[in-house]
């Protein structure tokens, strides 16, 4: 046993496997600990909010120790100031109205632009235009000219009298220390379409359906195994029945079977835990067929025939003749089962058929949401992008763990 | 050749026994579930203010149409008197329309995406992993961790993925939909140039999925064929080593065919979840939408072509593959 | 004295492991086979038997590695030909061979017929496809195998029918040496039979001219070949005809190795079988005096030290062991089976006394 601990240790696969799943177990234990968050709270009003650090903006502006730093904001301002829509306008009048060469314009240098802008830009040269055109133009040469002018904001209240007094001036080398804010909200991966924290609720999701996959692995498992060692032994009609049953499963998708049996179990029952036991029981046949063909290569062994003939029970030879020399077969198959458990977990709640709960994230789940609030067609990755990488790291570690397992328990497969 | 024979008569009747099967799950299964769903058509044809004798009127009318109010192997038998003539009744969510005509036009995006893409996949799969056994070396180290990734994506991360970048980012291809959403479908120009348009990032999620898994099983089954025995010796016999790289590679391009009947299922099911991901105007969005009107009679449909498609694909490759390879042959006439 | 169909002289090579460690499996191995002869070889598995009779072919590929030595197959040196000259000229036509598992050595989705067509137009034939399968009718035929054989694929056939298909395959160009590596240890005694009487027609109709046979099941050995040599550890330790083998082995290691043969003679019940205790020496780093020395009764101190040539005697004879001939024979005479260690008196001499 130890030896052949040393040696699936000897394989980098499997190292490399290891090494991976242990990290996104060990996040999923630790990360709750130090980040005590509800992770289905709504947090930001609002889908979407994209990944980054938020500040209060009141807290910001009241904020009474203002640093003076001599750094240039005039490049991030710029930036700010124009988009890329405004950029685009501005190069399209440059080069058509200004007389500039394609070459010559930078669109990535706003600074420049600008400049550049300033210099050539006069409501003359507008040649023929719709006035809706002519009015944006001069829109944009506004917001240009403001963009370049560094004056400083004056923050005031309505006085008694109504005039307005000047409580607050903001210059624009003030600078506030995030640490003397009180409140500010780091959302690494940005929030979901219920405004709640990706990052937390990816955690927690990450947590349940790597139990789903496992309640589902050790339920297939369990049941194929059972089976498969049934068929394998006994035989004649046993055997015949099984594999029936067996060969139908394995022409009949099973992804079908378990959308009819999700279907049919309705709405109200379909917890993360019944999603598990479904696919559990839908993801047998393949486990069975392969542990009733091992039993079968076993069968006939001398060691099992010895047994026999010192009038074991069978019950005896299944555990100490047979179930010893698939052990290894069996946990290989449970890996698999364990992660083609959690990606039927997300194919189901994608097509609205996983866990019908708000109460507990699922990675599907939060695909499923995603994808519902057109994530992928708004631009928010960071709601679709982490659980799409996350399910490919799990289903990736295992099965590199299993080819691992695979290398060392076949030797005619090495290499 | 007479056991020949009676190995195909025993094989089909075998799968005509599956579709049996299958056809009583698919109908039994959707009417398990509990709720009433002829009961919220009612309701939402009626609006709400009823009195309770009306209400009752408008359900019982329903009930007569849908025949739910008859014992389950009447309804079986009808259902599967009318399936037979492709009559699957009417669809609950997109009342009045029937069921076959909603299976009808979204079937053949279905088969027109998925089984080019799933054969393509299939051969660039095969091709990459023979290559990669026989290259070995850096070729074969750089592409197997990839592929080993790449087949661990599922299909619709794929899709997203592709979607995001080639769609949204770069701009460069559609992301919903079969066609233009502005567009009535005829055989025009336009039309068939939007339709290829959109049938890139769907055919391509699939592909790049499907070579990654085949690549990998492709590679290992070559690797064990070169270290077969026949190989060494027809070696020592003087034959030459592109003939036999030849031998090696049909000899492991021959269970790879098996192995895409047995995977065939699980890939049609990940490439309906992709479908849906981009809109496309398949099964697997159809399917979506069952799901979510609570449409047993639409669900149960596409659950049953889908079956179907799956059990003809696995016959043909079946009896495809008795005849080409002898090993196979050999097994079959014991 | 016929005609020295092959001749090898000090022969070396290696393989490689998965781990990249060399193992020398075939060390300094010199042998002659005149026409018309047979030699086995014999040897426990893991001494470099299966590894010599792919070296033998000069034809080399990972993980074999030629190291030195020579091959002369009917006066050409093929040691230091190409690997593709070798391939059209000398494989199978010159030495031909039949591999440890022919259960497997055929592909087996392949038609017989299709296979030697690709085995005789690897070697430049100029026949048409009809000639060739009129030829390999023929054949087959006269070495008892029916002629609709050609139309199965290798599947379709027996173990020992699939046996004799190799065999009949591999002799088609009618090579000068034929080296089989255990032809028949995998079959039952029916076909082993078979295999045997066919090995027999082939030498004696021609079709071979020379046959070198490796195994490890020794009395099979006696009854096929004219000539044996035991192998230990890369190395020849002992050779001579088959009889002077079997009923004079010299050699420590060969001596023990015969005493396990059950020969159907008068006073065979009396011989006890002995096994030989512990293990071969690692080929990877191969031990520097007598390789044998670890396992010998008879072992000095010198022995671990001194590493022995082969040696002539009695003629064609050969040994190889520091030991005399005399003294080792006395030593067995003595019977007691001493074990290394126990230093007998004056011992030393016996390495002198040459």
């Amino acid at each position: 046993m130890k030896n052949t601990l040393k040696q699936v240790f000897h394989s980098g696969k499997f190292i490399f496997g290891f090494v991976i799943f242990v990290f996104i177990l060990l996040m999923c234990i630790f990360y709750p600990i130090f980040v005590a968050k509800d992770p289905l709270k709504m947090i930001g009003s609002g889908n979407f909010f994209p990944p980054g650090t938020y500040v209060s903006q009141q807290e910001v502006v009241d904020s009474n120790s203002i640093y003076k730093l001599n750094i240039d904001t005039s490049a991030s301002r710029f930036q700010m100031a124009l988009s890329v829509e405004n950029r685009a306008a501005m190069q399209e009048w440059l080069i058509k109205y200004g007389g500039i060469a394609e070459e010559d314009i930078d669109v990535t240098d706003a600074e420049g632009l600008a400049k550049l802008w300033i210099s050539n830009y006069s409501a003359e040269k507008n040649g023929k235009m719709t006035s809706a055109k002519r009015k944006a133009y001069k829109r944009l040469d506004e917001a240009v000219q403001k963009a370049m002018k560094d004056s400083p904001l004056y923050l005031a209240e309505e006085g008694e009298d109504g005039s307005l007094q000047q409580i607050k001036k903001i210059g624009g080398s003030d600078f506030v220390n995030t640490k003397t804010l009180g409140s500010t909200e780091t959302f690494l991966l940005g929030t979901d379409n219920f405004g709640r924290d990706v990052l937390t609720e990816l955690v927690a999701a990450t947590k349940t359906s790597l139990r789903i996959g496992l309640i589902a692995g050790l339920i297939a498992t369990a049941i194929g195994l059972l089976l498969g060692l049934l068929a394998g032994y006994m035989g004649g009609t046993p055997d015949n029945l099984i594999m029936f049953v067996t060969n139908l499963f394995t022409v009949i998708p099973s992804f079908i079977i378990l959308i009819l049996i999700s279907y049919s179990v309705g709405d109200a029952a379909r917890g993360a835990m019944t999603v598990a036991v479904i696919i559990g029981i839908t993801a047998w046949p393949w486990t069975c067929r392969s542990v009733r063909s091992q039993v079968i290569s076993l069968r006939n062994r001398d060691h099992v025939n010895l047994s026999k003939l010192s009038g074991h029970s069978m019950m005896r030879i299944i555990f100490s003749d047979i179930l010893p020399y698939i052990m290894s077969y069996v946990v290989m198959a449970m890996i698999l089962q364990i992660s083609s458990g959690i990606l039927a977990e997300a194919q189901l709640s994608i097509i609205g058929l996983g866990p019908s709960t708000s109460t507990t994230a699922t990675l599907g789940l939060m695909m499923n949401w995603a994808m519902t609030y057109s994530a992928h067609l708004n631009g928010s990755w960071w709601a679709f992008f982490p659980v799409v990488l996350v399910i490919a790291l799990i289903s990736f570690s295992l099965n590199l763990m299993n080819t691992g397992l695979d290398q060392v328990f076949n030797p005619t497969l090495r290499d | 050749m007479k056991g020949m024979k009676k190995y195909y008569g025993q094989k089909i009747l075998w799968y005509l026994l599956t579709l049996v099967c299958a056809v009583i799950l698919n109908f039994a299964l959707p009417r398990m579930m509990p709720g009433n769903p002829v009961s919220a058509i009612a309701a939402r044809s009626l609006g709400g203010n009823e009195s309770a004798t009306t209400i009752q009127k408008v359900y019982d009318d329903y009930a007569e149409k849908f025949g739910v109010n008859k014992p389950m192997w009447e309804q079986f038998l009808i259902w599967a008197k009318n399936a037979l003539r492709g009559d699957f009744g009417v669809s609950f969510s997109q009342y009045p329309r029937p069921v076959s005509d909603i299976i009808a036009s979204a079937v053949w995006w279905t088969v027109a995406l998925q089984l080019p893409a799933i054969l393509i996949g299939w051969i660039l799969g095969n091709l990459l992993g023979a290559v990669a056994a026989y290259l070995r070396g850096v070729f074969d180290k750089a592409i197997l961790p990839l592929f080993l990734f790449i087949s661990n994506i599922p299909a619709f991360g794929m899709a997203v993925v592709l979607l995001w970048v080639f769609g949204i980012q770069l701009k460069i291809a559609p992301t919903s939909g079969g066609y233009g959403f502005d567009m009535i479908p005829n055989m025009s120009w336009t039309f068939v140039k939007s339709v290829i348009a959109h049938y890139q990032l769907p055919f391509w999620s699939i592909v790049l999925i499907t070579i990654g898994g085949q690549a990998i099983g492709m590679r290992s089954m070559s690797i064990y064929e070169l270290n077969a025995d026949y190989v060494k010796y027809s070696r020592f016999l003087g034959i030459r080593d592109s003939k036999i790289v030849g031998y090696v590679f049909h000899n492991a391009m021959l269970p790879q065919i098996t192995g895409l009947a047995l995977s065939l299922g699980t890939m049609i099911g990940g490439a309906l979840v992709a479908e849906i991901i981009f809109s496309y105007p398949g099964l697997g969005t159809t399917i979506l939408a069952a799901t979510t009107g609570q449409d047993y009679p639409l669900l149960s449909a596409c659950t049953l072509i889908i079956t179907i498609m799956v059990l003809i694909a696995n016959l043909v490759v079946e009896l495809l593959y008795g005849v080409i390879d002898p090993r196979v042959k050999a097994a079959q006439q014991d | 004295m016929g005609k020295v169909m092959l001749e090898v002289k000090n022969l070396k090579t290696k393989y490689v492991t998965r781990f990249h460690e060399d193992v020398f499996a075939v060390d300094g191995v010199s042998l002659k086979i005149e026409e018309g002869r047979s030699l086995g070889i014999a040897g426990e598995s893991g001494c470099g038997k299966s590894t010599l009779a792919l070296s033998l072919m000069g034809y080399y590929f990972a993980p074999l590695h030629y190291l030195s030595g020579d091959i002369i197959v009917d006066g050409v040196n093929i040691a230091g030909m190409k690997p593709d000259e070798v391939r059209r000229k000398v494989l199978g036509q010159e030495i031909a061979y039949i591999p440890q598992a022919a259960m497997n050595a055929l592909n087996p989705t392949m038609k017989i017929n299709d296979f030697v067509n690709d085995v005789m137009y690897a070697h430049g034939s100029k026949m048409k496809k009809s000639e060739i399968r009129e030829m390999a009718e023929a054949r087959f035929n006269e070495l008892g195998l029916p002629p609709e054989v050609l139309d199965k694929h290798a599947v379709e056939l027996s173990g020992g029918m699939k046996q004799r298909t190799v065999i009949a395959i591999s002799t088609i160009l009618s090579p000068k040496v034929l080296i089989a590596d255990e032809p028949s240890s995998a079959l039952d005694v029916s076909s082993q039979k078979l295999v045997i009487r066919m090995m027999r027609q082939l030498m004696q109709k021609g079709y071979i001219k020379s046959m070198i046979f490796i195994t490890h099941e020794l009395p099979l050995l006696y009854n096929v070949t004219d000539d044996i040599a035991v192998m230990y550890a890369g190395q020849f330790v002992e050779q001579g005809t088959a009889n002077e083998m079997v009923f004079d082995p010299v050699h420590p290691y060969a001596k023990g190795l015969m005493g396990s043969i059950l020969v159907p003679e008068a006073g065979t019940r009396e011989v006890k079988l002995t096994a030989i205790p512990g293990t071969p020496p690692n080929l990877k780093h191969p031990p520097e005096g007598c390789r044998f020395a670890d396992r010998c009764p008879y072992a000095v101190p010198t022995c671990r030290s001194l590493a022995p040539e082969m040696k002539t005697f009695s003629g064609n004879r050969e040994y190889r062991c520091l030991f005399s001939v005399k003294k080792l024979r006395e030593v067995y005479s003595d019977g007691t089976g001493r074990r290394s260690g126990e230093k007998p008196a004056g011992i030393d001499e016996l390495i002198a006394d040459q």
